[in-house]
């Protein structure tokens, strides 16, 4: 395609790379393997009550998004179940599917209960082999119809050996008038919550470890302060005041977290271990320190650093220890995102005044751009399973939250009302 | 509002001339209004020039902050230095800082929007802090100067041109203590 080429020819002019030290992860790499084609016939609805509702279309279809999102399975075209006779969960014709080469076949059942309890049902079964792989019932209320489709679609996943990614949220920035809240939502941008509600500013916020704290900056006592939210307890914490204190980040383990802050009068990186307390200043220079992001591996931290005149993405180790540069060419780099397998980062390129998202491969030491030149692309965040990443944009105009795979492919808008921005994808999800 | 009131009384003044000149005779209503609007403006003008220091006195802190008695700085493109042409505000500011030695000041960086947001909080602190390092080196007590960064979070002015960023990279000085 004629943008990836753009993509390889900008890296090599614009953009020379360093070679960082190897390290010793190995993963497999799964990209560019072929997708898994799976066929999702209509539900059988049991009561008469659910037809009429728009529940089963919202299962129906927050499903097959979900896989077709995936890159992992690829869906077999709708249209084309016509052409073989209508599906029967009691005697599956297995060679009609194989025809419309299907590998996974999916059979759901879906109920209403009396009590308006919603039981959503489903089978796995292999096409060739003609056998049943395995199956799953889902209850919940009826509002919940969503977030069942997508545990479906993760049990899917973590069949296959996969990561679950579609129970997975994105906590943001949204900015209604003169509003700047913190808000959750699914990783597809439905049931958007809101969770903190001052009139001053808030920003950049970020996910802990285990998913029940929010860390973000808001400047409701009139500077911007770092605090901790527990979306459980509902309690907020003060983390770290004087100066300015932001950019936060949890280490993978969930006990310390990294930040910026100018406490001591310059933009730092600090430590802090959440447990005892204890904060340690990790950066010692003039010049400004800002942006940290662990590595999976909670060994390294990456971060932006002024101090060769420019902003450049540099790594050190987690005690402070050991710095070097990894962005060698270019003016201006910001916001870096370590990808789950720890070998790529995805940062933030300024060139010409156009922002776009690049990613660094740490181990081929290979760059490609992710975003072209469409607006100001800003914050990348890495999905669970790092094949996709969330970012924002004002390519539409105002700041709106928009998805992308590892390879630039396939993006989309998730958010549409107000303004947008900051998105933090959780780092995983059960 | 004085403005205003001039124009009205100019304009009066020209309808209630041309209305004597061309048709004296005519539509006693116009002429009303107009002689009662002409008693305004005398007690405009009479108002006394008030000394810097009555102007202190008289304004509260966000009339102070809105006339904008002590002027925004700018900067250049990625840059926290002072510019050269902005060192004669900052001395009016310091020398007006010192008259008035009870005020206490908080000073806000700001930056255009072409920086990431991470970035600029750190950069619109670096401009706060030159901002008071050279109200410092000029007599001033620094304790009594506070800073605080907006990055890119509060523009100016929304334009999208080079004239439009310079206005936003901006140091502004709020009065918090008279």
């Amino acid at each position: 395609m004629n943008m990836r080429r753009t993509v390889l020819t900008l890296a090599v002019l614009l953009l020379a790379w360093n070679a960082p030290a190897q390290d010793e992860i190995t993963i497999r790499i799964k990209e560019g393997m072929p997708m898994i084609p799976v066929a999702l016939p209509a539900f059988q609805i049991n009561d008469a009550a659910v037809q009429k509702g728009d529940i089963p279309a919202t299962i129906y279809e927050t499903l097959w998004k979900d896989l077709e999102f995936s890159r992992i399975f690829k869906m077999v075209p709708r249209e084309h179940y016509a052409y073989i006779p209508a599906f029967n969960p009691g005697s599956i014709r297995f060679k009609d599917w194989a025809s419309l080469q299907a590998n996974i076949l999916i059979s759901g059942q879906l109920e209403i209960t009396a009590d308006d309890r919603l039981i959503f049902s489903f089978k796995v079964y292999e096409v060739a082999s003609e056998r049943f792989i395995f199956g799953r019932n889902f209850g919940g209320k009826k509002d919940l119809a969503r977030l069942i489709a997508h545990k479906a679609a993760d049990e899917l996943l973590k069949h296959f050996g996969e990561k679950p990614l579609f129970t997975s949220k994105i906590v943001y920035i949204s900015e209604s008038g003169n509003d700047r809240d913190v808000y959750i939502m699914d990783y597809d941008g439905h049931r958007p919550t809101r969770i903190t509600f001052s009139s001053a500013l808030d920003m950049l916020p970020s996910w802990s470890a285990d998913n029940e704290k929010i860390l973000y900056t808001s400047y409701r006592n009139l500077s911007p302060e770092l605090f901790m939210f527990n979306i459980y307890s509902g309690k907020t914490e003060l983390i770290s005041s004087g100066g300015s204190n932001y950019a936060a980040d949890w280490s993978p383990v969930g006990d310390r977290i990294v930040y910026t802050s100018s406490k001591h009068g310059n933009a730092e990186i600090y430590l802090k271990d959440m447990k005892t307390g204890q904060e340690k200043r990790l950066t010692f220079n003039p010049a400004i320190d800002t942006s940290p992001c662990w590595s999976p591996s909670g060994r390294e931290i990456a971060f932006t650093s002024q101090r060769g005149g420019t902003p450049q993405i540099y790594i050190m180790d987690s005690e402070g220890s050991n710095i070097r540069r990894i962005t060698m060419e270019g003016t201006y780099h910001d916001s870096p995102a370590w990808s789950p397998d720890g070998m790529r980062l995805a940062f933030v390129s300024r060139i010409e005044n156009r922002f776009d998202i690049y990613i660094y491969n740490l181990k081929s030491n290979e760059i490609s751009k992710l975003t072209e030149n469409a607006g100001r692309n800003e914050n990348p965040s890495w999905s669970p399973d790092g094949r996709h990443l969330a970012f924002s944009s004002n390519r539409g105009g105002r700041y709106q939250i928009y998805l992308v795979d590892y390879d630039g492919r396939n993006v989309q808008s998730i958010t549409a009302a107000g303004e947008n921005k900051m998105p933090k994808w959780q780092k995983s999800t059960k | 509002m004085k403005k205003w009131m001039l124009l009205v009384v100019a304009v009066s003044l020209v309808l209630m001339f041309s209305a004597c000149g061309k048709k004296a005779a005519q539509v006693a209503p116009v002429q009303e209004p107009v002689v009662e609007k002409v008693e305004e403006p005398v007690a405009q003008v009479e108002k006394p020039v008030l000394s810097e220091e009555e102007l202190f006195q008289q304004k509260s802190l966000e009339e102070l902050n809105r006339d904008q008695i002590l002027k925004r700085i700018n900067f250049d493109f990625d840059k926290y230095e002072i510019r050269d042409d902005m060192k004669a505000i900052l001395q009016a500011n310091a020398n007006w800082l010192l008259k008035f030695a009870s005020v206490e000041v908080l000073i806000e960086g700001h930056c255009d929007e072409r920086g990431t947001i991470e970035y600029n909080i750190a950069l619109g602190e670096k401009r706060a802090e030159a901002a008071r390092n050279y109200l410092a080196s000029l007599g001033l007590n620094a304790a009594k100067v506070k800073i605080i960064s907006y990055g890119k979070s509060k523009p100016l002015i929304p334009g999208v041109d080079e004239a439009s960023y310079f206005q936003n990279r901006r140091a502004e000085f709020v009065i918090t203590k008279k």
